[in-house]
C-alpha cells in the first residue's frame, strides 16, 4: 500500500481527500497513473505530456524529493508515503 | 458587446450597453492562472480560454454562461508519448466555421496545431505539422516557439493560415494534411547577409484578415508590416509612413477590408512607443498611408500591447480595443478616432477578444 498525500488545488480533484491509499507496485509513474485512474485529470497536473514531473511540482517519497532520487522512475515499496506539493516558484 | 480579457493573473469579462459606452466587469475568472487567449464560440455560446498554471500546466477551460462556471477539457491538448514534445503553453484558441460545428483549433508551444471535434472537450494533434520535415530547424522567438495565430478561411474550409514565431507563415489547402511556407519577400534581417529572405525563419508577430476577403492578409512582423493579396503567396511591405516597422498586434476592420490597425513600438531592442506616446495607427487604403489614432490616450504612455492585445469588433462603425502590459484597457467605438479608458488596474494583459453576444 502506498499512501499519497495531496494538498492545495489538487484536493479539488480528489473530491477534498487529502490522503489516498493506492495498491500501486513499481515506481512513481505508476502512482500518477493509478491516481489519475481514480481521479481523472489529476495526472496531467503532476506530469507533462511525456510523463515527466512538472518543473514546479515537487513529489516527495518519504520526505525525499523525487528530483534528487530518480524522478518519476523512483521505485516504491509497500508502506511508502508520497507527498505531492506545488513548489516554491518565486523569489 | 463582450470583451474577453486574458491576463497574467486570470480572465476578466466586460459587458457593454448597446452603444458600447458603459462597461460592466466580472472577474478575475480562473484566478491566478495565465490566460493567454479567449474566444467566444458563437455557434454554441461557449467561452473558451487557454489557461496556463505555472505549477499544474496548461489546459482549456470552457464556460457556457459567460464565466459563471468553468469546466476544464476532459483531454486537453497533449503531444503523443513518442514525440518527445510536451505542451508548455496554449497561445491561441479559435472556433471553426459555421459549417464545421464542434470544431475548435488551438495553437500551442512548442509550435503545433491541435483540433477538437467536440467543442474543446478533447483534442488531437495535427501530425503533419508535428512531423514537418523542417521542424528540427525551427527556432523560437522571444516568446518561445509558439503557434500564435490561426486564420481559418471562411470561404474555403480546407484552407487555413497559421503563424509561428520564429518560423513564419504557413498555409494548408487540404485541411491540415500538408503545410506550405508562405514567406516570400518577408525580411528576416537577423540572419546573415545573403540569407535575409529565407524560405522560413521569419518572425511573424500577428496575422489578420477580413472574413469577407480572407485571401487578403495583413501581417505585423518583427521586421516590417506586410500585406498579401494572394492568400500569402507573396507579401508587399506596407510600412510606408509608420513611425516604426516593429510592433506586435494587427487588426482589420470587419466592414472595410482596406482598413487595418497596428500599434508601433520602437524596435527591436527598446520596445517602447515612439516618443513615449503610445498610439494606434490606422490605414484606409490597405497600408499605402497610415494615420495616427491617439485622441483620448495619455500623452505619456509607455505602453506595450502584446500580439493578441488588440482586436477589432464586427460592428459598424468598427469598435477597437487594446490592453497593455501595464493593465490598461482602452476602447474606441469610432474606428480608433477616439479612445475611452475602461480600466487602468488590471494585471498585465495578454489578450483581448471582442464578440457580440
Amino acid at each position: 500500500m502506498i499512501r499519497v498525500l495531496v494538498t492545495g488545488q489538487l484536493k479539488d480533484l480528489t473530491k477534498g481527500a487529502r490522503e489516498v491509499d493506492l495498491e500501486t507496485a513499481g515506481d512513481l509513474s505508476g502512482v500518477v497513473r493509478d491516481l489519475d485512474a481514480s481521479f481523472p485529470g489529476i495526472g496531467r497536473k503532476i506530469v507533462d505530456d511525456q510523463g515527466r514531473i512538472r518543473r514546479y511540482v515537487n513529489v516527495f517519497v518519504n520526505a525525499e524529493n523525487a528530483k534528487s532520487l530518480e524522478n518519476e522512475k523512483t521505485r516504491l515499496r509497500d508502506g511508502d508515503v508520497v507527498h505531492i506539493l506545488p513548489s516554491v516558484a518565486g523569489g | 458587446m463582450v470583451l474577453l480579457v486574458g491576463t497574467r493573473k486570470g480572465a476578466f469579462i466586460y459587458t457593454s450597453d448597446g452603444p458600447r459606452q458603459k462597461w460592466k466587469a466580472s472577474g478575475p475568472h480562473l484566478k491566478g492562472n495565465e490566460v493567454y487567449h479567449m474566444a467566444y464560440d458563437r455557434r454554441n455560446g461557449t467561452v473558451l480560454a487557454s489557461v496556463i498554471s505555472n505549477h499544474w500546466g496548461p489546459t482549456v477551460a470552457r464556460s457556457a454562461d459567460l464565466g459563471g462556471q468553468w469546466k476544464e477539457s476532459k483531454t486537453p491538448p497533449k503531444f503523443p508519448k513518442r514525440s518527445g514534445l510536451s505542451v508548455a503553453r496554449l497561445w491561441q484558441i479559435k472556433p471553426g466555421g459555421d459549417d464545421e460545428p464542434g470544431v475548435v483549433y488551438a495553437g500551442v508551444e512548442p509550435a503545433c496545431l491541435f483540433r477538437s471535434d467536440d467543442g474543446g472537450e478533447s483534442w488531437k494533434v495535427n501530425r503533419p505539422l508535428m512531423k514537418h520535415k523542417t521542424r528540427t530547424k525551427w527556432n523560437p522567438g522571444g516568446g518561445g516557439l509558439c503557434l500564435h495565430t490561426i486564420l481559418p478561411n471562411q470561404r474555403n474550409p480546407k484552407r487555413m493560415h497559421i503563424g509561428i514565431s520564429a518560423v513564419g507563415t504557413l498555409r494548408t489547402d487540404d485541411g491540415g494534411e500538408t503545410w506550405k511556407f508562405q514567406n516570400k519577400n518577408v525580411l528576416a534581417d537577423f540572419f546573415p547577409e545573403g540569407q535575409k529572405y529565407p524560405e522560413f525563419g521569419q518572425c511573424v508577430h500577428k496575422l489578420a484578415s477580413n472574413p469577407a476577403k480572407p485571401d487578403v492578409i495583413f501581417h505585423q512582423n518583427h521586421c516590417g508590416v506586410y500585406r498579401s493579396d494572394d492568400a500569402g503567396e507573396s507579401w508587399v511591405d506596407i510600412r510606408n509612413n509608420l513611425p516604426s516597422r516593429f510592433g506586435f498586434p494587427i487588426a482589420v476592420d470587419a466592414n472595410n477590408p482596406r482598413r487595418a490597425y497596428v500599434a508601433p513600438l520602437e524596435g527591436d531592442f527598446s520596445r517602447i512607443p515612439p516618443d513615449g506616446h503610445f498610439a494606434v495607427w490606422g490605414t484606409d487604403n490597405a497600408g499605402m498611408e497610415w494615420f495616427r489614432l491617439d485622441r483620448g490616450l495619455p500623452a505619456e504612455s509607455y505602453y506595450t500591447v502584446l500580439r493578441d492585445g488588440m482586436v477589432a469588433d464586427e460592428e459598424d462603425p468598427c469598435g477597437l480595443y487594446f490592453g497593455t502590459t501595464t493593465g490598461h484597457l482602452f476602447a474606441s467605438r469610432d474606428q480608433g478616432e477616439s479612445w475611452q479608458r475602461i480600466s487602468d488596474g488590471l494585471p498585465p494583459i495578454l489578450s483581448v477578444s471582442a464578440c457580440r453576444v
